[in-house]
């Protein structure tokens, strides 16, 4: 029903997915569609900004979910990024913040993939 | 009646012919004045023979007979009365005496020979008359039938003008009828329109028949016109028979050559005509053939044995393209969703065969083109040489596309044993039909879609009055509190779920639930979840235990992007005492006396994690309801319900709750539901909404109740 885009950027070998209008079941195959091409060309360092993203469904969650589990077993991660706040709190409600790392600005999720050895790989454990 | 009234006629017949016998033996040395006897003997010939026409209009009645028939029920006659006519001729008699215009037979035996000679003849002129008329008559217009009765009427007079006379005498009146009626015979002949309807075949038979017939007619003309024992006995039997016989003999004459000739011309394009035909009545036949479209296979069946009739191929059989895939892309249908669904006169083996080519196979060709494809001689083509060394029957073949809406539908192939077998004409008459074809096909796909549709329609209605039955028929009823719910599906089934347990111990145990998505699978999980909940939470009475048990359960099952959130809450019936645990699910919302907020312990969803992180995450949250505490359970299809850009949302909910909180936990739930669809402006709900209201009245609904 509404507009999705996605805008596709990379700094320093780490994947930057721009999110852009509503995350729904209707939408959610896009984004589907643009983690599976980077999945498929090996690419693992995956930062998702939501500065952009209006609202999000539980499908659109569920999107998140079903990547996850490859990324990190290729030694790589999906972490969020620019949040607003209502976006956040779906998230938020179900416990997200405790399966991702979430950031504030994109640029510290950048710099985090390069700071591995001060920190586990992630907070899932 | 019928048959009385022929035996009437014919009856009367033989009399006359007697009476007219007997006038003559008894007169046979006096020459007759044209006087009263004379007009007796005449008229009882006439009145003969007008009843004997009759006797045979009653036969043939209004059967039918078909043109060759006729003309070979003629044929035979003409020949049988041709030598029974050679055979009185070589009869040795007597003959006849001429004396004053008048003829004598000389002995009783050549009186009767001349007798039977001229009713023979006079019965056949009858028989022929009626035979032809029909012919003459075939597919009759405004002047046809008076041409024919004009002949009839030059006939008569041209006989009536003797009636007075004596045989040997002349007239130029009966000279003029006689010319009249011969310019008629040759008008009348002109009409053969029964001809062109003729099969190929039946136009061969008309041609021999019409041909021996013109034949026997011309012999039976010279008889009658030379001055031989022939003319002489018909002449002394009946000067008006003999006009009238000789003139049917002319027009029996002439029509039969005129018909040998118009066969002839119409023959090298009988095959044509008849190819015409049978594609008028098999186009004709499909195109009734639409209508019946219910049973598939019998279409497809109707449509390769039309094809063959059509075309007059050997063998024929339709392919059906699967999947609706819009081949735009070269070759974008693969083959295997192309399947023979009819085939006549050849075996599957054949065809695999013939689809075995070296390089592109004509399946695949005319996929890529979509044009017919037409191979004249198929031994010759480079890929189809491995045919030659099977000895395939295949020499030529037509290849149609099925095409409908830019999609390509099916294929259909004509083969035929000669090369070359196949005309333009063909092709054309195989496309238009291919076309026909298309239309019926398509129309049957589309009528058992449409009642697969019907047939899922009343699955889903199944599932969704299955679904309904897995919620709470009522709600659970207590002197200290009250409870509204409600929880409508955005589609036919949905994922949300809400229910209620009374523990043993007098405690009650709520849930609200969403699975994430909508529709069947969500439903699905839903009825996993209702199990889950009734089985489990008698077991773990306090909901963080239930829902980390709960979870562990689920992780086997839920697939990875889907999860589901659940709150739990266990009330105190009697105390009011209230336990809250949340897994990823909305907060419940508490309105009471002095505050408003929302309770939101922590907890992620189920299915999301199944180690030590999920129970980590959870929390637990007690609360203790006073007098007039209202609690609201949802799912997020309340707060997420939108507006355009806006969303219903937290603050409206609880605005709208505080506002409604004096009225009835019923009229709360009403008033939350009115404010929801009027914020979405009455359009349907598109994601699943469920809604449980709590009203707390503790001791006070006691005394109420009391």
């Amino acid at each position: 029903m509404s507009d999705f885009k996605i805008g596709l950027r990379e700094q320093n070998s780490v994947h930057i997915l721009e999110l852009k209008g509503y995350l729904d079941a209707h939408t959610a195959p896009k984004l589907e569609e643009a983690l599976q091409n980077l999945l498929g060309s090996s690419r693992y360092n995956i930062v998702v900004n939501c500065k952009d993203l209006s609202y999000i469904s539980s499908a659109g969650l569920g999107v998140f979910m079903a990547f996850i589990e490859d990324v990190r077993k290729h030694s790589g991660d999906i972490k969020l990024t620019n949040m607003s706040p209502k976006v956040y709190n779906v998230f938020d409600l179900l416990g997200f913040p405790l399966l991702y790392e979430i950031f504030k600005e994109e640029q510290d999720a950048i710099t985090r993939f390069f700071d591995k050895s001060k920190n586990p790989s992630s907070t899932l454990q | 009646m019928i048959k009385l009234r022929r035996f009437f006629y014919i009856g009367g017949a033989f009399l006359l012919l007697l009476i007219k016998f007997t006038i003559d033996v008894i007169s046979k040395n006096v020459v007759l004045e044209t006087g009263g006897v004379s007009l007796l003997r005449e008229l009882s010939v006439i009145g003969a023979f007008l009843l004997l026409y009759l006797a045979f209009s009653t036969a043939m009645g209004r059967r039918e007979h078909a043109p060759v028939r006729r003309l070979g029920v003629l044929l035979i006659v003409t020949y049988g009365v041709l030598i029974a006519s050679i055979g009185f001729g070589l009869t040795s008699v007597a003959g006849f005496d001429r004396k004053n215009f008048s003829l004598l037979p000389l002995d009783y035996p050549t009186l009767f020979l001349a007798s039977v000679s001229s009713v023979m003849l006079g019965l056949f002129s009858v028989l022929a008359i009626r035979l032809l008329r029909d012919l003459v008559l075939f597919q009759r217009r405004k002047g046809t039938q008076r041409n024919f009765l004009l002949l009839g009427v030059a006939i008569a007079a041209t006989g009536a003008s003797v009636l007075m006379l004596r045989p040997l005498q002349d007239s130029a009146a009966t000279t003029i009828f006689f010319i009249i009626a011969v310019i008629l015979a040759i008008i009348n002949a002109f009409r053969l329109p029964w001809i062109v309807y003729l099969t190929k075949r039946e136009k061969v038979y008309t041609l021999v028949y019409s041909l021996l017939l013109f034949f026997a007619y011309t012999a039976l003309n010279v008889m009658l016109a030379r001055e031989g024992s022939l003319r002489e006995a018909l002449l002394y039997y009946s000067y008006p028979l003999t006009e009238v016989a000789t003139l049917t003999a002319i027009f029996g004459n002439i029509y039969a050559g005129m018909a040998f000739v118009s066969t002839l011309f119409h023959l090298p394009t009988a095959e044509a005509f008849d190819r015409k035909r049978s594609e008028v009545t098999s186009l004709h036949n499909l195109g009734r053939l639409i209508t019946q479209v219910f049973d598939f296979n019998e279409l497809v069946d109707t449509v390769t044995a039309m094809t063959l009739q059509v075309c007059e191929a050997k063998s024929c059989w339709l392919e059906l393209v699967r999947g609706d895939q819009p081949s735009g892309a070269a070759g974008s249908v693969v083959p295997s969703s192309v399947r023979v669904v009819a085939m006549k006169h050849i075996a599957p083996a054949e065809i695999e065969q013939l689809h075995q080519a070296e390089g592109e196979s004509l399946r695949d060709e005319v996929i890529r083109r979509r044009t017919p494809l037409v191979i004249d001689d198929i031994l010759r083509e480079p890929r189809f040489l491995h045919l030659k060394k099977a000895k395939s029957s295949i020499a030529s073949i037509v290849v149609m596309p099925l095409v409908s809406h830019n999609a390509l539908v099916g294929i259909l192939y004509a083969t035929k044993d000669t090369s070359y077998g196949f005309l333009k004409d063909d092709v054309d008459v195989i496309s238009a039909f291919a076309d026909q074809a298309t239309v019926a096909i398509e129309n049957s796909r589309l009528i058992n879609e449409s009642i697969e549709r019907e047939r899922l329609i009343r699955e889903m209605m199944l599932a969704q009055e299955m679904q309904r039955k897995l919620l709470p028929q009522s709600v659970p009823v207590y002197a200290t509190l009250e409870i509204a719910a409600v929880s409508t599906p955005a589609f036919e089934v949905g994922g949300d779920y809400y229910d209620f347990v009374a523990l043993d111990d007098g405690r009650l145990g709520i849930v609200v639930g969403d699975v994430s998505g909508k529709g069947v699978p969500a439903a699905f999980y839903m009825s996993e979840v209702k199990g889950i909940f009734q089985s489990l939470s008698r077991m773990y009475p306090s909901p963080r235990d239930f829902l980390v048990r709960a979870n562990e359960v689920l992780m086997g099952t839920v697939d990875r992007h889907s999860f589901i959130s659940l709150l739990f809450a266990i009330l105190d019936v009697r105390t009011g005492g209230l336990t809250i645990a949340r897994a990823g699910h909305c907060p419940m919302l508490l309105v009471s006396a002095e505050k408003v907020s929302y309770i939101r312990p922590g907890g992620m969803g189920l299915g999301l994690s199944g180690d030590a992180l999920f129970a980590k995450s959870l929390q637990e949250q007690n609360v203790e309801l006073r007098e007039g505490d209202v609690c609201v359970f949802y799912t997020d299809g309340i707060t997420e319900a939108r507006c355009g850009e806006d969303e219903f949302g937290y603050d409206r909910l609880l605005e709208c709750t505080r506002g409604a909180k004096h009225l009835t936990a019923d009229g709360i739930k009403e008033e939350v539901l009115s404010s929801v669809r009027r914020f979405v402006e009455e359009r349907a709900n598109e994601d699943d909404i469920t809604l449980v209201v709590l009203k707390w009245h503790g001791d006070r609904g006691r005394e109420l109740n009391a």
